[in-house]
């Protein structure tokens, strides 16, 4: 039976190493950014993949999460006769946290799993090898539209969400609940500033987006070459690209308060 | 005629692999090995399932470095190449991949344009002109707008390796060229690589297991085995008393290369 300190020692010395493979990847990826040629046409093809196809999917879900804290703060608020500060507490808690976050995961499910699934399936038929021979570097040819349309759609998809999950508050709070229209608006405007809510909004979507896509892409450039590897390149993805969202969250809000 | 008729020994070599080593964990799978492969002429790397056929075919294009050894191609040593090197040598390889490795989201126009828009400066309409042309030099007409999940294996295998010679490479490498194909297919691919070996002086390197289109082709045959490889012409082979390649090559190997080393044909 392995020692346990030892066993904790080579843990830790594999998650390190993992995390500088990641950075070493992360670095690949954006020294080739300034390479020519412009992958315009593959990037904009990865837009509509991981963007455009969300779309549907970031909706919904941000009505129903506005729906759900529109009812759960007015409940709450009523209690103390705030009830007209509803569009104040929906449009804050999704402008700051939920908005981003919550895109973030989401697209990490759809989309970045998408990615890993993509990446690996083409290590696992060498379709990256056949790249490579025809002196194409595959990190500058598929690695990079997808990490930096990733990076690019995040902040969209996050305001679409801010924005359908602040009609789903305001579809439960004014229209089911009965509370005043113009009261919700009014206390939303108030409330929120827009430099240090939407501007660190978009920026955490940003974060959060860049960090998504090196993990799905990192991770299925690096899978094994079989079905198994590919499996494993999409779930490890799915969970580490999650738990980094909500870490680096943390660390973005406690140091920028944004 | 036999294709091995042809052959002198003073062909300069093309790739030449020197002193290498290989071990997977503790599986060894090159211990010393050394061989060559001539220019403009096909080499078949024979041998058993995991004697290292594909892996040295994958290091003769950078894809694999050995642990130890030395392995020059086209005159440029592999070992000391970075990337950015190793692209440059990889220009003048053309590599038709056992399942053709074709990009699955692009056509099969585009596939096997991708090398010229990628490294040529050449207009649409050139590119459009010289990739119909390799399509119609592998026999594949009217598949530009498929997807090469819309091909079968055979057409796949010819539209892979149209894209392996759209650069008009000097070394064609192909990695089980005809496994999973039937009859007609194997011949059809055969003959193609004949005719590029014989038509565009190829230097042709293939990894194979089928036997006979492998006797047929080889101009020199390399048989990997206990790690290492022995090369030589098929006569050389026909007439070796090793009784590991005799047991290799089946009595009908045997007999076959008996009769390409007597004079008969190879129909």
């Amino acid at each position: 039976m392995a020692n346990p300190i030892s066993e904790v020692g080579r843990q830790t010395l594999e998650m390190l190493s993992s995390f500088g493979r990641v950075t070493l990847f992360a670095s690949d990826v954006a020294r080739n950014l300034f390479r020519p040629p412009v992958r315009f046409g593959r990037t904009l093809e990865a837009i509509y993949d991981l963007g455009v196809l969300s779309v549907v999917l970031i909706a919904t879900s941000g009505f129903a999460v506005g729906a759900v804290l529109g009812l759960q703060g007015y409940t709450t608020l009523v209690r103390f006769g705030a009830e007209e500060s509803l569009g104040a507490v929906v449009g804050l808690s999704l402008i700051r946290e939920l908005g981003p976050v919550l895109t973030g995961l989401l697209v990490t499910g759809r989309a970045g799993s998408s990615v890993a699934a993509e990446i690996g399936t083409m290590v696992a038929t060498e379709q990256l090898d056949g790249l490579r021979m025809m002196s194409v570097n595959p990190v500058h040819f598929v690695a990079l539209p997808k990490a930096l349309a990733m990076t690019l759609v995040m902040p969209l998809l996050s305001a679409i969400f801010t924005v359908c999950a602040i009609f789903g508050g305001y579809v439960v709070g004014v229209e089911l609940l009965g509370l005043d229209g113009g009261t919700y608006l009014a206390s939303l405007e108030t409330s929120v500033d827009f430099r240090e809510d939407v501007v660190g909004s978009i920026l955490k979507a940003v974060i959060f987006g860049a960090l998504v896509g090196i993990i799905s892409t990192y991770r299925g450039y690096s899978s094994e070459p079989n079905a198994a590897g590919v499996s494993r390149a999409t779930t490890s993805t799915v969970v580490i690209a999650s738990v980094t969202i909500l870490f680096s969250d943390y660390f973005i809000t406690a140091l920028w308060g944004v | 005629m036999s294709a091995s008729a042809n052959v002198t020994e003073t062909i300069e070599s093309h790739v030449t692999f020197d002193s290498i080593f290989l071990s997977y964990g503790t599986r060894d799978v090159f211990r010393d090995l050394a061989c060559e492969m001539l220019a403009r002429r096909v080499t078949v790397l024979m041998g058993a399932s995991g004697a290292g056929k594909s892996t040295l075919l994958r290091m003769i294009g950078g894809l694999q470095r050995p642990d130890r050894g030395h392995i020059s191609v086209a005159g440029q040593a592999l070992q000391e190449l970075d990337e950015p090197g190793l692209a440059k040598v990889r220009k003048r390889l053309g590599m038709l991949f056992q399942n053709g490795a074709l990009l699955d989201s692009m056509t099969i126009f585009d596939n096997v344009a991708l090398p010229l828009r990628e490294h040529s400066s050449l207009t649409e309409a050139e590119i459009a002109t010289a990739v119909r042309e390799r399509l119609d030099a592998v026999g594949l007409e009217g598949v530009e707008n498929l997807l090469p999940g819309e091909l079968s294996g055979g057409m796949l295998r010819r539209a892979a390796l149209a894209r392996a010679i759209v650069e008009d490479p000097e070394i064609l490498l192909c990695d089980e060229p005809f496994s999973g194909l039937d009859p007609p297919n194997v011949e059809r691919i055969e003959a193609l690589l004949t005719r590029l070996n014989r038509e565009r002086g190829l230097t042709v390197i293939v990894t194979s297991h089928h036997m006979a289109s492998s006797l047929r082709m080889g101009h020199r045959l390399v048989l990997l085995r206990n790690n290492t490889a022995i090369s030589g012409t098929p006569e050389e082979l026909a007439t070796s008393d090793d009784s590991e390649i005799r047991d290799f090559l089946g009595a009908d190997g045997v007999a076959y290369l008996k009769t390409l080393s007597s004079g008969g044909t190879s129909e």
